[in-house]
């Protein structure tokens, strides 16, 4: 007889959203967590994020107040009060899962488990170990940044995302190493700080898994904003000094520049949790070191299931939570649909904002199809101008052949609030003619989705 | 058919025959504006009764309810592919896009992003919980090993309609045994003259020909009974049951009298090839006068067929064997099968239905007929 129906391992967005629907689906679910209910993401990764990005956006708008007609004086940022907001906003998030928990009659074990077997799970706090049994295992460990080989972080001038969200100090001059959503969001956050930054990126664009007309946009708006960006280039050492970091960085040129900084954060990459938690005497199956599972988020070990950053990319919360609950729904015995990966988007919140769903223009040339694209500037949209924030563009990528919407992307203000109407789209297959015939809100930036369309099919209204 | 999922709800629980709704959304898509505009008159399962909403042959086919996204919808188009015969994937059933692509087998798979297990990226969807053939059947397989198999759009078809039939159409089945020889024979001889057209008839091109001059010569089995009426066609236009990986399809010889053997036969093997492969349209397989069905090749001696209505007749072939024969007044030895008609019996009288088996097996007996 097992303890539970359900363990799940892990109680960051995955884990603890599969343990609710697991529970909701009248499964005796127990979870395991070794640090904060709510895992990396509402504890240390996207929301407190936005809770600091808030502040910067807030700051940069007080010093901009004459833009619109205000005035705004003494102004300044207490960095030491901005953190201390953010790990409020984290903390009431943290209680709201507990809460959430207890409502649904989940048990919560805190402490560090370690499969002992498919069905079995120690649990070890302060040197006192249980051992739970359960029907199925979820694994939902998650992953922490990667270190850079000959500079590991040391939270002091080196940091990953989790130091850079509790700074002992306000930077001077930093170097942020990577230019995917992590390092450009703290690279955004920084600047409008205050610091003096400096993104060095190894690939020839930065946000590079985005649309090359995004990447292009987004480089010209942060150095209008002061950033100073590398593409091309590769930092080939680096090395923590009393007052700060040096850095040995090879340009486009191949030059290597040594540069000094106050601190740098690294963000090139994420590593699977997947140490110390059993599983290489069980035998599962691995693929470039990330879980191996099918579309039911099942393992190639009966009843061993795992969901989110320790599975195939990409590694986003909201991909997680949505594992969740297919891992769940099929636990208790149900028929969920498996998902697309084509239709999860991705969003960036760095300043002015990315989001996207879909193939890019490049990816969806390079998959044989003929495309028609759409692209409508933030300049051609009212509530753009309005709002001061006429930056930005949506672009629109179909299949020629049969009106698929293929892919969106967008750069600007609000842009990570909209996406989720292409994300419908896409995930109902809907077709050009089906968002030419909506009726778009006026005025707001949505409009300018409609006019992406439209701009694919030659029928852009206003431009 | 394009409709949004929401007119097609409404429709479902209004009890309306979507074929009868004209699409005023982008590109004649079908909106909840129709479906409310729409008198609401007949219950659901009265929908395809053949007593009511018969004026064309068959035409009740085009009334299934196809739920597909708008981009499937779009690719089907395109393809030319009858969605009622590809099974939907999607939430309740519905088909998207993969299935389209699966289903044509010409499926490229632009999704470099994924490590899955292509063969695994869609399960077996969520049982429909609405009543989908109307049988309101619960079965649930108690103890015994087994799997839930969704329904195909086609499979369901088939339930309904066959089960319409028996419901609705008394049947009455009469039986000959017919020689063969004579038509072995003729055929023998006519596929050594075709042979350098590439041409090789099959025993059931000349038998198709066969039914299609019997109703020809006898008019009152050619004939679908409908309420008050019955309507009496001048054409004979035989379905000719094919099998398919998903079920069975019944493409059509149009006036099958009127063609030459070497036609019908190289028309049904255009027609099967593509009902295999699924890419028949629908009025190549929505009508016919009458329909064949032989299973002869499988050795089945003789069989009773299940009507098609609004058709009222359909022949069922068994194998052609060597058996003990009467021959003027000896013992021989001839090749005979057993052929069985099976007559709605509202629109056709035992009598008339046997006058149709007499002159099928006098053509069949005396083959030059066919060729004549």
């Amino acid at each position: 007889m097992s303890d539970y129906d359900l363990i799940v391992l892990g109680s960051g967005p995955g884990g603890y959203v599969a343990a609710i629907r697991a529970a909701q689906l009248g499964l005796k679910v127990a979870i395991v967590e070794r640090e904060n209910l709510g895992g990396i993401c509402l504890n240390w990764g996207c929301i407190p994020t936005k809770a600091l990005l808030r502040s910067a956006e807030i700051y940069h708008y007080m010093q901009h107040a004459g833009d619109y007609g205000l005035t705004a004086a003494n102004i300044s940022a207490d960095i030491d009060a901005v953190v201390k907001r953010s790990r409020g906003v984290a903390k009431q998030l943290n209680q709201g899962v507990t809460h959430l928990m207890k409502k649904n009659k989940i048990t919560v074990h805190m402490g560090d488990g370690k499969l002992t077997a498919a069905n079995t799970l120690t649990v070890t706090k302060d040197g006192k170990t249980d051992e739970l049994t359960a029907k199925n295992i979820i694994l939902a460990t998650g992953a922490r940044a990667r270190d850079l080989p000959f500079a590991p972080a040391d939270g002091k001038r080196i940091w990953t995302y989790r130091h850079a969200m509790v700074p002992p100090e306000m930077p001077k001059k930093l170097l942020v190493i990577g230019s995917g959503a992590i390092g450009i969001e703290f690279a955004s956050f920084y600047n409008d700080m205050g610091a003096e930054v400096t993104v060095v990126e190894m690939l020839d664009r930065i946000v590079p898994v985005e649309d090359a007309d995004v990447s292009t946009f987004l480089e010209k708006a942060l150095k209008k904003q002061g950033m100073t960006i590398m593409t091309g280039a590769g930092v080939e050492e680096l090395k923590a000094t009393a007052t700060g970091v040096s850095a040995k960085i090879k340009g486009k040129d191949g030059k290597v520049v040594e540069s000094e900084f106050t601190h740098c954060i690294v963000a090139i990459g994420i590593v699977p949790n997947t140490e110390n938690i059993g599983l290489d005497a069980l035998g599962v199956e691995m693929d470039r070191g990330f879980l191996k599972t099918d579309p039911m988020c099942r393992t190639n070990v009966p009843g061993l299931w795992a969901i989110g950053d320790i599975t195939a990319p990409p590694w986003l919360a909201h991909k997680a939570s949505h594992e969740g609950v297919i891992a769940a729904e099929a636990i208790a015995g149900g028929h969920p649909h498996a998902m697309d990966p084509k239709n999860i988007p991705g969003c960036t919140y760095c300043h002015p904002q990315v989001a996207s769903v879909g193939l890019t223009e490049a990816k969806a040339k390079e998959a044989g199809y003929d495309v028609k694209v759409g692209n409508f500037p933030f300049l051609g949209n009212g509530k753009a101008i309005a709002l001061g924030a006429a930056e930005g563009f949506i672009k629109t990528v179909f299949d020629s052949k049969t009106g698929e919407l293929l892919g969106a992307h967008m750069v600007g203000a609000e842009v990570t609030e909209l996406i989720q109407g292409y994300t419908i789209g896409k995930t109902a297959e809907l077709v050009e003619a089906d968002f030419m015939h909506t009726v778009f809100p006026h005025p707001t930036l949505s409009e300018m989705m409609h006019e992406s369309v439209l701009g694919a099919y030659g029928k852009m209204i206003h431009m | 058919m394009r409709i949004s999922p929401s007119a097609r709800l409404l429709a479902a629980e209004k009890g309306i025959d979507l074929a009868s709704i004209r699409g005023t959304g982008p590109n004649g898509r079908i909106v909840r504006a129709d479906i409310e505009g729409a008198p609401s008159v007949v219950p659901p399962s009265s929908v395809a009764q053949p007593s009511v909403a018969i004026a064309v042959p068959a035409a009740s086919h085009s009334g299934d309810r196809v739920k597909a996204s708008p981009l499937a919808k779009r690719i089907a188009t395109e393809k030319g592919i009858d969605l009622t015969l590809v099974t939907g994937t999607g939430p309740n059933g519905r088909i998207v896009k993969e299935d389209v692509e699966a289903f044509s087998g010409a499926g490229r798979s632009p999704a470099p992003s994924t490590a899955m297990d292509p063969g695994l990226r869609r399960e077996a969807p969520a049982a429909d919980s609405r009543p989908s053939t109307g049988s309101g059947l619960t079965v649930d397989g108690g103890n015994i090993p087994h799997e839930v198999v969704k329904l195909s759009n086609m499979r369901k078809t088939i339930a309904r309609r066959l089960t319409e039939s028996k419901q609705q159409v008394p049947h009455i089945y009469l039986t000959v045994d017919v020689r063969l020889d004579a038509l072995l024979k003729l055929r023998g001889e006519l596929n050594a003259s075709l042979e350098p057209r590439g041409i090789k008839l099959s025993v059931n091109d000349m038998l198709i020909k066969a039914l299609g001059l019997a109703l020809i010569q006898v008019p009152k089995c050619n004939v679908s009974f409908a309420g008050d009426n019955m309507l009496q066609y001048s054409r004979a236009d035989i379905s000719v049951a094919v099998s398919v990986p998903t079920g069975l399809i019944t493409p059509i010889v149009t006036d099958a009298a009127n063609k030459s053997l070497s036609k019908i036969s190289t028309e049904i093997a255009e027609l099967a090839a593509r009902a295999k492969e699924g890419k028949l349209q629908p009025h190549e397989y929505q009508g016919g006068t009458a329909s064949i069905s032989n299973m002869g090749m499988m050795g089945i001696k003789q069989f009773e067929a299940v009507i098609n209505p609004p058709q009222a007749m359909i022949m069922a072939i068994g194998a052609g064997e060597k058996r003990p024969y009467i021959v003027d007044d000896a013992l021989a030895i001839a090749t005979v099968m057993s052929a069985t008609g099976s007559f709605d019996h509202r629109a056709i009288d035992g009598a008339d239905g046997a006058q149709l088996m007499k002159v099928f097996k006098e053509l069949v007996e005396k083959p030059l007929g066919l060729v004549a």
